[in-house]
């Protein structure tokens, strides 16, 4: 639909800039917090007892944003009636809020695509999903934005928002983690790739190549998720049919950067902060920092959304309450707390770094670290809960544990004296219900079906307890390499620092890698070189690369696997001298293999001329050059030719040619070796050529 | 009485938004005084201004609650210029007190002044015009906006100095004066103010120092201290420790409080735009801006 153009006074030369629009995408797209979700849409889940989509919009509103619009899909009534009630839908609202349904959506994708068939955008917008919790203005960016697009038309299609912060950061999504190299000097990602726990990158040398001075290869962002798009970015997802998530764009525009002149740029927030929830950890880390006043002035006491039931004071060490908050005898609110409008606390109980939602009940002698308490939670007396979620009106009878990492779903009932191990999660929803739900994204309006087969099945004792009510949805199987986009568990692979050095990827060539670099590179190490270098050499046979590159590529690779320059040397030797032999049979003759050798020495002389600078690299190369005819003495008589090219194409010098040759230790071999015929020949050739230069001088 | 209501359910609401920004709340309650008195004018009382004024009619008065429903045409017109008039008051405040700069700067002196005060801007820059004397300017970590007050002061050609707040105690034993804005004046006379003031107001107190507090009176809040120190606003702790720090912050709290209370024993002199007053004289001056009912919004 059209939106309200905001006419203000402006000169009557230049047109009233536009008014921002954003792209609220309401939708998930993925099933990450189920069973959770299945009661609410992801997008209403209560962070500090707001829901996400309300920072999300606050943000949007603050930053000057005069036009959302929000595309649901799963849930989409309830995200529609939320919204209605809220703010943003008032008339006096600055920021003017429309919906866009539809059953049909599938991805991120699919949503730019309908923004582009509706041609809903009219110029650089927003582009946020529904759980972004930032306090980020916009404008600084935006104004870079638009120059860069002024200044070198329209090439430049987007800025990604990413906050700078360090590895270990608690709010560093493990999944979310991305290595990135950009041009330091304009800005401009050059090169993007989710790290998913590897050790191990590959870069493309095109990164490197152009004439960019500057290239910074970044580990320490986090991904706001927060983009300012052309409206290009609609037009580009539209053309190519198989970008789903933003990911795939940013990954195709890369890629596809000479053939469209595409470029994105990045924009780095140090002070401000901006966070995506993707998973159970996330939310936990993210509510914390929220209590803990990061993102202010999203704080809880501020109540933004301007709801009667929101308003809380706040004290000291964080605490905030809420009003008509009770506390029973003896109880500490120890820090970071939030305690919702209503609630009743009893006696002795210890509350710490939790969130409690609204018109609570909790017993006595309550322990909650770390607890997430959604609204009229009922906590009977003697329970200990640690770094759990328990969504709305769950009860949890007397003298449970909750073990860290626990999700009780809504209306779950855990029954009394049961400690629930780690990673436990509970659901009202039997958890083979999933299986048979085809369409995962309808509505779950065949509830009839639903609790039929509810009736059937009883609950297990030993999972909830006597009086529990509710399902084993899946034990948590710390298996974090699991690829299943479905059976991820909730929280996410955790940040254990001693574990990452276990999980190796399984994409690098060599499997049988010892895990510590020590500095003298082992036999299993230069072997894996020699493989690497051999493959380097094969392609740039193939494709032509230039010498440049290949000794680049060298040069990385001898880094990577820490080798001297000696063993360098030989195995660059080594390989090139056994490159005719692998392209074709072991068994040739001295003649095929020389005038297959022939055009590769000439072809890869820059390459070796880089590396053979100093005498004792000549003579590297001369023994590695000994060793290879050595052990291939069928091709012994074409020694003297070989040593002839490398003569000829000044790779060697006639020295330590000479040097080499009269060398008084050598093996029985190497004498033999000297003892060749048109080897002797050959020196005797060069002493004489030496000889003459020398009268020459 | 609906208007009052009104603005009474308005002002409520904004002071509830922002809780530190007393200004507001202060703002609500002249109004409300205003039409109180203007609706009185008109209703006929005589002209003896408030009851509150004699120490006898504060006694006897009592009871004398005012039925605010009877309208009068003319009480529109009346509010109306009765605001403007506050407005203009409001917009000279600080030339006000800056013409109040010269009797109590003389030459030679060394002032002592903490973080940005638009009002302490100008009284020294109007004292600047007549006489010499040096200033220095506590930094006021961690937003530091001393520093863009030693520029403003530079400019003036005055002498400035920017030391750190921990350097406080250790210089004011050179200073003559020290001179301060605030945030908020609070009905016993005390002071809410940039974080960094009670350690300067203490040194001060030490080493016998006059401490003077430039305030308009739209400051002065009702309003005593208590305990929930609910004025106190903690901001980002970006600010203290930055969140690039990493994986140290998930295990420690941060805290960036804005604000400081300085008790009123340590506070030598208001200077408003009324005039220079003690300390505990305040109280009286509130009768004067607002009316008792209006206290609790």
């Amino acid at each position: 639909g059209g939106g309200a153009g905001a006419a203000r006074g402006a000169d009557p030369q230049e047109e009233p800039p536009p008014p921002l629009q954003a792209v609220l995408v309401a939708d998930s797209f993925n099933r990450r917090f189920f069973p959770i979700s299945k009661d609410r849409p992801r997008a209403l889940l209560p962070m500090a007892n707001v829901a996400m989509i309300d920072y999300t919009l606050e943000f949007l509103t603050a930053t000057g944003v005069e036009e959302t619009f929000v595309f649901c899909c799963w849930k989409s009534a309830e995200i529609k009636e939320h919204l209605q009630k809220s703010k943003w839908c008032r008339p006096t609202s600055p920021n003017t809020v429309r919906f866009v349904t539809s059953d049909l959506y599938r991805s991120l994708g699919d949503v730019l695509r309908d923004v582009d068939a509706k041609s809903l955008v009219r110029s650089d917008f927003i582009l946020v999903t529904g759980d972004v919790v930032s306090n980020f203005n916009v404008s600084r960016a935006l104004e870079e934005h638009k120059l860069r697009r002024k200044m070198e038309k329209n090439i430049s299609v987007m800025t990604m928002i990413f906050k700078e912060s360090s590895p270990g950061h608690h709010a560093r999504c493990h999944e979310d983690d991305i290595i990135v190299a950009m041009d330091s000097a304009t800005n401009r990602v050059l090169h993007y790739q989710r790290t998913q726990g590897l050790k191990r990158f590959h870069f493309p040398m095109s990164v490197f190549q152009n004439s960019i001075e500057n290239v910074e290869v970044r580990h320490d962002l986090l991904d706001c998720h927060i983009s300012i798009c052309s409206p290009q970015v609609a037009e580009l997802f539209t053309d190519n049919f198989d970008y789903q998530t933003r990911d795939d764009f940013v990954r195709g525009l890369l890629v596809n950067e000479e053939v469209l002149g595409n470029q994105i740029h990045m924009h780095v927030t140090t002070e401000q902060y901006g966070a995506h929830i993707c998973n159970l950890l996330m939310y936990k880390a993210v509510c914390s920092d929220i209590i803990r006043r990061w993102v202010y002035p999203l704080t809880p006491e501020m109540n933004f959304t301007d709801d009667k039931n929101q308003s809380y004071t706040h004290s000291k060490h964080n605490i905030y309450r809420g009003v008509d908050v009770s506390l029973g005898h003896g109880s500490i609110l120890e820090e970071n707390v939030l305690i919702g409008q209503g609630t009743v606390i009893g006696s002795n109980c210890l509350i710490t770094n939790s969130v409690i939602g609204q018109n609570c009940r909790i017993g006595d002698r309550v322990r909650l670290d770390g607890a997430f308490l959604w609204d009229r939670v009922r906590i009977a007396d003697n329970v200990e809960i640690c770094h759990s979620v328990i969504c709305d009106e769950a009860e949890v009878k007397e003298k449970v544990k909750l073990k860290p990492r626990c999700v009780l779903s809504s209306q779950v009932v855990v029954g009394p004296d049961i400690t629930l191990s780690e990673g436990t999660v509970i659901s009202l929803h039997p958890p083979d219900e999933e299986e048979e739900d085809e369409d995962q994204f309808s509505d779950d309006s065949g509830v009839n079906k639903i609790e039929s087969k509810v009736k059937l099945k009883g609950y297990n004792k030993k999972d909830v307890g006597s009086e529990g009510r509710g399902y084993l949805w899946k034990a948590d199987d710390k298996n974090e390499e699991d690829e299943e986009e479905q059976r991820q568990s909730l929280w996410g692979p955790t940040l254990h620092s001693e574990e990452e050095s276990e999980s190796d990827s399984d994409l690098s060539l060599d499997s049988e890698e010892p895990d510590s670099r020590t500095a003298s590179p082992q036999l299993d190490d230069i072997k894996v070189f020699q493989n690497e270098v051999l493959g380097t050499l094969q392609r740039g046979e193939e494709e032509n690369i230039s010498c440049d590159n290949l000794v680049l590529e060298i040069n990385s690779l001898k880094y990577a696997y820490n080798i001297g320059l000696k063993e360098m040397m030989q195995v660059l030797s080594k390989v090139i001298l056994e490159f005719p032999l692998q392209q074709m049979d072991a068994n040739l003759d001295s003649q095929n293999y020389f005038s297959a050798l022939l055009p590769l020495l000439k072809n890869w002389t820059p390459l070796f001329k880089n590396y053979i600078k100093r005498a004792s690299d000549h003579l590297n190369a001369l023994c590695a050059i000994e060793e290879f005819f050595l052990e291939h003495d069928s091709l012994c008589t074409s020694i003297a030719k070989v040593l002839m090219t490398f003569y000829q194409l000044e790779i060697l010098e006639e020295d330590v040619i000479l040097n080499w040759f009269s060398l008084r230790d050598t093996s029985d071999k190497g004498r033999q070796l000297r003892k060749n015929q048109r080897l002797q020949k050959f020196i005797q050739w060069l002493e004489e050529a030496e000889e003459e230069s020398s009268d020459g001088d | 009485g609906e208007l009052m209501e009104l603005i009474r359910t308005e002002g409520r609401r904004m002071t509830a938004a922002q809780p530190s920004e007393t200004t507001v709340g202060n703002m609500v309650r002249r109004v409300l005084k205003i039409i109180r008195e203007e609706y009185g004018r008109l209703h006929g009382r005589s002209e003896e201004s408030d009851q509150q004024e004699s120490l006898h009619k504060l006694l006897t008065s009592g009871g004398l609650s005012e039925d605010f429903s009877t309208p009068y045409p003319l009480l529109r017109a009346n509010v109306i210029e009765a605001i403007n008039e506050l407005l203009i008051e409001l917009e000279g405040t600080t030339d006000n007190i800056a013409m109040q700069a010269l009797e109590h700067i003389h030459s030679n002196e060394v002032i002592m002044t903490i973080g940005y005060s638009r009002t302490v801007e100008a009284f020294l820059k109007e004292a600047a015009r007549k006489r010499k004397f040096q200033v220095i300017v506590a930094e006021c970590a961690p937003f530091c906006q001393g520093h863009e007050m030693a520029v403003t002061l530079a400019k003036e050609n005055i002498e400035t100095t920017v030391m750190s707040d921990a350097a406080i105690f250790a210089v004011m034993s050179r200073v003559n004066k020290v001179i301060i804005g605030t945030k908020t004046i609070l009905a016993n006379g005390a002071l809410i103010a940039v974080s960094g003031t009670h350690t300067l107001a203490l040194a001060a107190k030490h080493h016998s120092t006059p401490l003077i507090v430039c305030a308009p009176m739209f400051k002065l809040s009702p309003q005593f201290p208590n305990e929930e120190d609910s004025f106190h606003k903690f901001v980002s702790p970006q600010e203290v420790l930055p969140f690039t720090e990493g994986e140290i912050l998930a295990k420690i709290n941060v805290h960036c409080p804005v604000f400081d209370y300085v008790p009123p024993e340590l506070i030598t002199l208001f200077i408003s735009n009324i005039g220079g007053n003690a300390p505990s004289y305040i109280y009286r001056l509130l009768s004067e801006l607002y009316h008792p009912d209006d206290y609790e919004l």
